[in-house]
């Protein structure tokens, strides 16, 4: 009873996690968080959104679900998802079958390519924009419930990570 | 922030008064409907010419290259090192190719030479009459930072952005344009407000126009402005 605030579970401070998405049986779940002292290097899937405000390198597929880009995340990486909304800084290509948002705060080197994207004046962004609904090439839809960072591992300094697109290309 | 769909054509509401671009409107109308196009715009993002362009079913590709440019070391930055910077921070995939360029005003902010490496590199990727929107002041001060121009519409422009502090003009003239871009000819130059000139210059086209500008710019480029006074710092 007089303990009640610590019973309460432990948040980031710094998390700016997106709203809460429904899951397969209704209910609404707090987005997954990559902490700000957490590195990954490998591919992340999964079955529900995800909030990014550390270290991520790789890929991470996420066709049905958003993920975001917190002020203070970094990522080398390919996103593929429903929604993305960048923060911090990205370096990768972004493609979402809904919409992209970069805000002012983002540093953004890649393509985009959403049916709607939103760039907020002063953001920082290198790539092309491209307005087509993407196709799924080859991609399946995780089962739901699949682990947030399927397949990743710690990162370590002689971690091989895979080498992401190129900033631009046609 | 802007949001913007493809599939949407450009608002028609009323809008502010703005510069008025017949260079803009010759650039767009060569943007043949119905069909897919490249445009390279060397300036800041703007979600309002994304939307735009891409409401003409444009993939937009954006440079930055003011803010790309000052971001980088002084070493990079020298004159012999300005081709692999370039590469660096314009890379071009083998057979990209652009329909259409927007330089605005990011010449003033550059150094000739500068300017001469990034036209021979982006050169190849464009086809015959690929046309370049290029604005250049005719004032003595320019701001310390690139303006940005918002399309209104197919000829109509705003800019926007602070104007203090402020930095010498180099004040091209068109000689100087013509001779920094090889390869690309003059096909329209109009005075607008606001001290500023737009051209229109077309790749290859036009080679009678394009040796006109060369030989008048064989007097040098404009002595008013030291050349290392032009280029970002």
């Amino acid at each position: 009873m007089w303990n009640k605030r610590e019973e309460e579970p432990i948040r980031s401070p710094a998390a700016t996690p997106a709203a809460a998405a429904p899951t397969a049986t209704g209910e609404r779940r707090e987005p997954a968080v990559i902490g700000a002292s957490i590195s990954i290097v490998g591919d992340v899937t999964g079955g529900e959104d995800l909030t990014i405000l550390g270290k991520v390198e790789g890929k991470i597929d996420l066709p049905q679900h958003s993920v975001t880009i917190g002020q203070g995340g970094r990522v080398k990486a390919d996103i593929f998802a429903k929604a993305v909304s960048v923060a911090g800084e990205v370096h990768g290509n972004l493609v979402a079958s809904e919409q992209i948002v970069i805000r002012k705060t983002a540093t953004m080197l890649g393509n985009l390519s959403a049916p709607r994207v939103g760039l907020e004046d002063g953001c920082c962004f290198r790539g092309s924009v491209e307005m087509e609904t993407p196709a799924p090439k080859g991609r399946t839809a995780p089962a739901p419930g699949a682990p947030v960072a399927g397949g990743a591992t710690p990162a370590s300094p002689g971690a091989a990570a895979p080498k992401p697109e190129p900033a631009a290309r046609p | 922030m802007g949001w913007f769909s493809g599939s949407r054509a450009p608002a028609e509401a009323a809008r502010p008064p703005g510069l008025h671009s017949q260079a803009l409107k010759a650039l767009l109308g060569g943007l043949r409907p119905g069909s897919r196009h490249a445009v390279l715009d060397l300036g800041p993002p703007l979600a309002a010419n994304v939307q735009f362009l891409s409401a003409l079913s444009c993939r937009v590709r954006i440079a930055d290259l003011h803010r790309s440019l000052c971001a980088e070391s002084i070493e990079s930055r020298r004159p012999e090192a300005v081709g692999a910077l370039l590469e660096r921070l314009l890379p071009l995939a083998p057979g990209e190719r652009f329909d259409a360029l927007l330089a605005w005003d990011v010449f003033d902010y550059m150094r000739p030479d500068q300017v001469s490496a990034l036209v021979t590199r982006l050169a190849p990727a464009c086809g015959p009459e690929t046309p370049v929107l290029v604005l250049a002041s005719t004032e003595r001060e320019i701001p310390a930072t690139p303006l940005r121009y918002r399309i209104l519409d197919p000829e109509n422009l705003t800019c926007e952005g602070p104007r203090e502090p402020r930095r010498a003009s180099p004040r091209h003239t068109q000689p100087d344009l013509v001779r920094m871009m090889p390869g690309f000819s003059v096909r329209r130059s109009v005075r607008l407000r606001r001290g500023l000139q737009e051209y229109l210059f077309i790749r290859g086209a036009g080679d009678e126009p394009a040796r006109a500008g060369v030989a008048g710019a064989s007097r040098g480029l404009s002595p008013r402005v030291p050349w290392f006074r032009r280029g970002p710092l």
